[in-house]
């Protein structure tokens, strides 16, 4: 039927969320935000290049409350993107796929991530 | 490109009321998309009050009360009633399902249902699922045997080799897997989604047929098979409790692995 006249009928803006597919698409975003971290940190060393002065304005940004927020969401985008793909690469083995293991495993990549952050930020800052 | 909008003939417009005439003080509010090819108009959602207290658990039971007493034009498909024909797979609550399955008591608050997501309607809750059926056809759901032998005989299957077919041939393809997968709401040309898929993998598990290096080879395309992103929403949905997801995972890791 191709009818054009024929209405679409609503999908994402009442399908029902779960964990699974929040963790997909919350996958996928962390992938382009990883993008952009990388291009920050080539950003970083361009700013090095460019002398003193500017570095520092660079660092002002950076130890900014903003600057933080996006630095320690950047190690979060990362811990969780590559905890994530773990979980996908046990999928592609052939394992998890029961709707229970993969709402458990989908968790566990959630607060291990979290963690993983905050082990990352206490190692930085030499607490640990 | 995706397209996260209803396109414009599509946007859901607030519908009629329909309020409780028997003074029942046990109400259910729910609310029912509409849409009539007759009248040049978008689609809308129309509210009913239903008195529970003569009205079946199901949601098929609300669906019957409203075209037998309230509202005769109200259109959906049904049939068997019981979970085996696959023809009432609608989206309730925010979930693909069978209506004839699920109980309205499940459900908190208000009841919405909607049509099968992301495919077009052709009246109120019955949508066209005409591309699933040709993309079923592609993947050719017949036993295929090049022994002549085998095809006068019967062919026997061991035990272990039949049970390889359990959680597979149950599917009753009601399409309640395929339209709750965002996968398959935005790539359904090229997409197989996971009703086709788990068929697919039904045919090259039969130990029977003698296709399977062909079938896998057929379907191992970047997106008729690999469209999936293990969302599993299909798994979630399934009314019978299958598990496509896994199906696409063990062509995956097939291919993988031949």
């Amino acid at each position: 039927m191709n009818d054009s006249k024929n209405p679409l009928s609503p999908h994402i803006q009442i399908y029902r969320w779960h964990i699974s597919s929040l963790l997909s698409i919350t996958h996928r975003i962390s992938g382009v935000i990883n993008l952009i971290a990388l291009i920050s940190i080539f950003f970083w060393l361009t700013v090095l290049s460019l002398g003193e002065n500017n570095y520092e304005t660079f660092l002002f940004i950076v130890n900014s409350f903003f600057g933080k927020f996006i630095l320690i969401g950047f190690t979060w985008s990362m811990s969780f993107h590559v905890l994530s793909g773990i979980r996908h690469l046990v999928w592609d083995m052939g394992y998890g796929f029961e709707i229970k293991t993969a709402n458990f495993s989908g968790i566990v990549v959630i607060i291990s991530s979290l963690l993983l952050t905050i082990i990352f930020w206490l190692f930085a800052r030499g607490f640990i | 490109m995706v397209q996260f909008n209803l396109p414009k003939n599509s946007k859901i417009l607030k519908g009629q009321y329909f309020k409780d005439k028997t003074g029942s003080s046990n109400l259910k509010i729910v609310h029912i998309y509409r849409w009539d090819p007759d009248k040049n108009e978008n689609p809308r959602e129309d509210t009913f009050e239903i008195d529970l207290n003569s009205c079946g658990n199901k949601v098929l039971d609300i669906l019957n009360k409203i075209k037998n007493e309230i509202d005769s034009s109200l259109t959906f498909r049904r049939s068997c009633a019981h979970g085996v024909c696959g023809s009432c797979a609608m989206n309730v609550d925010g979930v693909n399902t069978l209506s004839c399955m699920k109980s309205h008591k499940e459900i908190k608050g208000d009841l919405r249902i909607f049509p099968l997501p992301h495919l077009k309607v052709v009246k109120d809750l019955v949508a066209d699922l005409s591309k699933l059926y040709r993309q079923y056809e592609s993947i050719e759901p017949w036993l295929k045997t090049k022994n002549s032998k085998s095809k006068k005989n019967e062919i026997n299957q061991s035990k272990k080799s039949r049970e390889k077919l359990d959680g597979l041939y149950e599917c009753i393809m009601c399409a309640c897997c395929s339209t709750s997968c965002p996968s398959y709401w935005w790539n359904s040309e090229k997409y197989l989604g996971p009703a086709v898929l788990l068929q697919a993998y039904r045919w090259i598990s039969d130990s029977r047929d003698d296709e399977k290096k062909e079938r896998l080879k057929k379907v191992a395309d970047k997106l008729k098979l690999y469209g999936c992103h293990t969302i599993m929403n299909c798994a979630s949905s399934c009314p019978k409790g299958l598990n496509p997801a896994k199906a696409i995972g063990s062509i995956k890791k097939m291919l993988a692995t031949s």
